[in-house]
């Protein structure tokens, strides 16, 4: 245990000043010091060319380093390690001298992240491309021995000669390696059995990045010339700029411009808002000067949108409308005499991402070219947007991609990255940081969708024989409708709302609403019908069948029944729970990353107010690359979910946003988080899954079910407050 | 105005209402440190003034001018820190953005109370927001951290 002295004394030591006094007047204590551990290695980040480039993914330098060019962003979900050992695996490297570099968008590459499947697309590509350098390298070894390559086998960066001492480093033979991209076709993968890095716990290779303060967040880029820059926009979205005064603000020192920036929609699912930017010499002068600007706005057509009035309305058109047809197996209509139907309706609320690091993007304009350094989940969709809009042609754009802190979703969009050449552009080309105050962030984010789910079973002869599914759904993406339950008659219907804003992508998307919709339902029609609700769900998951969800990849019912099963067994599921406490269970498949999950929550009610004790939560997500990595997303999409089932939703007053930062867009708070016990299920698949959002769906129908358990009463709901 | 952070004396002319944050990020070029919220709700700028921890989005800077100011730049020169130790071991962060922040609230937490409990972890660590969901791990890196030596 250290002692206060010694502990101060070892900061002091570390950080210079003040605190080395206290250390050396107690010098006497340091016999018994802290181990001194030494600095871990860190990511370049960013590559060089002085090594051997084998194809667009990796490049071995002379002293057997191996870069590996990351194309899916870098925003937490650890997937730069994750690829990174994919092809460290099939090249049989040494993970000490594997580094990240952050890739610029490459043509024709799909580097978009999202929907969970970053990991299940690059598989196959990374595994080539690692298993393509190790034959390149053998086939070098062999020629330098005149040997058979056959006789050559390679471990831990090293070819090898059989039946003999001689090995070679991987960077002896980087100028030998001939490469002819002609015959890239890669013959021979590892079978899984001999893998030594993927599916093992290995430690991701950007936190000692991180815990010493390295990372390279395009928020902490520096450039010479670089110039600040902060935007005041439209408060209401469609809203336009009419007129403004900015003599006070450029009486600020520091302030150097104020410029005018004009709004338009980018695509179906994005747009710029109208704004005036200031320019100063620090982010703080900027954000200062902005308060100083006198601006008239029009504020447009949505100002008139009331939310009470908008929900009544759509609560109205989802009984009333016929909507479009999402998902439909068999006919629903042919028990016009069911004996018995249940039906419910659910509302889960618009969501705001709320990433920690706020949007930016730092941008030159130069006419025929440009240059943007900014965190994007979609890459090639920026440069298309840029090339559209700004008229750059796409090779004269140069855009750096950088990892970021936090995605979620808002990232997809261009309108970061554009608004920084914009701002850049109307400055007469200043290089610009363009930043987001919080109070941006919340108020013109691109908010998750609200959606109300009505389900509606009928029964005969006590089995269920019709489900339908009717939602409405704000302006964005569409109904999922992964309705697994076996009933021979499914439908699904969408309406199409349209509110105050614009919406995203949030993580998880919209599972989330229909996670919590599908799997409340559920539980309640077990309990009316007097079953248990995890016996009910299992009878309605029949071993050994498929499911076909309009989706690429068919849902396996068995791999839906292990996650279900495995909770069940770890989270105890019908332990007897004390008064005022329960148990809810909840499972779900998330069909664009194919990975399903099941979770278990353990509640307590004190004076009406909900506390989360404990969520179990099991995954089957195929082939696990590092069980660690798995276990961190579901923990975070646990808490991410208990953020907005608590603090989520949004108000609007006359079109704005009336939330503004932390104390009123509340997240989940580290006093307020519960144990959370994490089971990655043994798989039989071929293939990684999904990871990244299969953890909110389960979390908010657990909890609320729990929360029936302990009170008899239902959540049908978000967010909620008491109960 | 003469600051010393991590150590070093700066010189430099400047407002004596900017944040510290502000300095240190675009003055300084010290960017560990980050900004979150600006109104100290989050803890994502958190420093130490004089060893304790302070939200250096609400500092003025003419608060510290005779203080010493230590960022996570300045935790390990030659040796890693031991509360950045535990963070690695734990593998506590997901992006990262916050746990400057996070160290920094350890740090200064280890440095009052040594052994914390559990219930007086999550209350010093209450003002860090995680929006990545770190927070189990970060409890079992600060206990960690209090039990290495
Ligand atoms: S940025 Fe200072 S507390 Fe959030
Ligand atoms: S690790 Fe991403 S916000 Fe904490």
């Amino acid at each position: 245990m250290l002692t206060r002295r010694k502990f101060v004394q070892l900061t002091g030591v570390a950080g210079g000043g003040l605190v080395i006094g206290i250390g050396l007047l107690e010098s006497c204590e340091q016999q018994k010091k802290p181990p001194k551990n030494p600095l871990p290695n860190t990511q370049n980040g960013f590559g060089d060319n002085n090594g051997s480039a084998i194809g667009e993914y990796l490049q071995i330098r002379p002293d057997g380093q191996v870069f590996i060019n990351i194309v899916k962003h870098e925003m937490g979900q650890g997937i730069a390690s994750g690829l990174m050992a994919i092809v460290a695996e099939e090249l049989d490297a040494d993970w000490d001298r594997v580094h990240v570099v952050y890739s610029d968008p490459i043509p024709g590459l799909a580097n978009w992240a999202g929907g969970s499947t970053s990991t299940l697309n690059e598989w196959g590509i990374m595994r080539s491309a690692g298993a393509l350098a190790r034959k390149l390298l053998i086939q070098a070894a062999a020629k330098g021995w005149a040997v058979d390559k056959e006789d050559c086998f390679t471990d831990n960066n090293h070819v090898h000669l059989k039946d003999s001492e001689n090995k070679v480093e991987y960077g002896e033979l980087v100028d030998k390696i001939v490469f002819d991209p002609s015959e890239s076709e890669v013959t021979e993968l590892k079978d899984k059995k001999q893998f030594k890095l993927v599916g093992k716990v290995f430690s991701n290779k950007i936190i000692p990045d991180i815990v010493l303060g390295k990372h390279p967040y395009a928020l902490d880029i520096r450039l010479p010339e670089m110039k600040y820059a902060a935007i005041e926009r439209a408060p209401v979205f469609g809203g336009r700029l009419v007129d403004f005064e900015a003599t006070e603000a450029l009486q600020l020192p520091g302030v150097e411009q104020v410029v005018p920036i004009k709004g338009f929609v980018l695509d179906g699912s994005s747009h710029i808002r109208d704004g005036v930017a200031v320019i100063a010499n620090s982010t703080w002068t900027a954000f200062q000067a902005r308060k100083k600007l006198k601006i008239t706005w029009e504020a447009g057509e949505k100002s008139n949108i009331v939310h009470e009035r908008f929900l009544e309305e759509a609560h109205q058109r989802l009984r009333e409308e016929d909507g479009y047809v999402a998902y439909s197996k068999g006919d629903v209509d042919t028990y016009p005499d069911a004996e018995k139907t249940i039906s419910h309706t659910y509302e889960f609320p618009y969501q705001h991402h709320a990433c920690m690091e706020p949007l930016n993007a730092t941008a030159i304009f130069m006419e025929d070219r440009c240059e943007v350094w900014t965190g994007t989940q979609a890459a090639n969709y920026m440069l298309g947007n840029i090339e559209k809009h700004l008229g750059v042609p796409k090779e004269n754009i140069k855009l750096h991609c950088h990892p970021s802190g936090g995605g979620f979703g808002l990232r997809y969009w261009a309108s970061h990255g554009m608004e920084a050449l914009l701002v850049s552009k109307a400055a007469g080309g200043q290089l610009v940081k363009m930043v987001y105050s919080r109070e941006d962030d919340i108020q013109f984010d691109f908010l998750n969708p609200l959606e109300i789910n009505t389900h509606t079973m009928g029964f005969k002869e006590g089995d269920p024989v019709t489900w339908q599914l009717k939602g409405a759904l704000d302006n964005w993406g569409g109904l999922c409708a992964w309705m697994i339950y076996d009933v021979p008659n499914v439908h699904a219907e969408l309406i199409g709302l349209k509110g105050f804003t614009q919406m995203s992508a949030w993580r998880s998307v919209m599972a989330n609403a229909e996670g919590f919709s599908t799997e409340c339902f559920i539980d309640e029609v077990a309990v009316e019908l007097g079953e248990d609700p995890l016996e009910f769900r299992l009878g309605l998951l029949p071993e050994g069948t498929e499911v076909q969800l309009n989706h690429k990849y068919p849902c396996k019912i068995d791999r839906i029944r292990k996650a279900l099963k495995t909770v069940a067994q770890k989270g105890n599921w019908g332990r007897p729970m004390e008064e005022g406490s329960g148990q809810g269970i909840a499972v779900y498949p998330y069909m664009h990353g194919n990975g399903y999950a099941a979770a278990i929550a353990e509640v307590s009610i004190e004076s009406g107010q909900v506390k989360v004790d404990k969520i179990f939560v099991a995954i089957e997500c195929g082939l696990v690359i590092n069980p660690d990595f798995v276990k961190k997303q579901m923990e975070g999409g646990v808490i991410w979910a208990l953020s907005a089932l608590f603090y989520g939703g949004t108000e609007y007053d006359k079109g704005k946003v009336t939330r503004s930062n932390f104390h009123d867009n509340k997240v989940l708070r580290i006093h307020e988080t519960p144990e959370i016990e994490v089971y990655v299920c043994e798989s039989d698949e071929e293939q990684p899954w999904g990871v990244g959002e299969i953890a909110p769906p389960v979390t908010y129908p657990a909890v609320c079910n729990a929360i029936f358990a302990a009170t008899g009463k239902r959540i049908r709901k978000l967010p909620i407050s008491t109960v | 105005m003469k600051v010393n952070i991590n150590g070093q004396d700066y010189e430099q002319e400047l407002d004596p209402d900017m944040p510290v944050l502000w300095v240190l990020r675009d003055v300084l070029g010290l960017t560990a440190t980050k900004y979150g919220c600006g109104i100290g709700q989050c803890g994502a700028c958190t420093v130490l003034v004089d060893g304790q921890a302070m939200r250096s989005c609400t500092t003025k800077v003419r608060f510290v001018e005779d203080k010493q100011v230590q960022t996570i730049e300045g935790v390990s020169r030659e040796f890693l820190h031991p509360v950045q130790k535990a963070w690695i071991d734990e593998q506590v962060p997901q992006c990262g953005y916050c746990q400057s922040g996070q160290i920094m609230s350890a740090i200064a937490l280890l440095n009052e109370n040594p052994e914390p409990t559990d219930g007086e972890i999550k209350s010093f660590m209450s003002g860090n927001i995680c929006r990545c969901g770190t927070y189990p791990r970060i409890i079992k890196a600060i206990r960690k951290a209090a039990q290495n030596d």
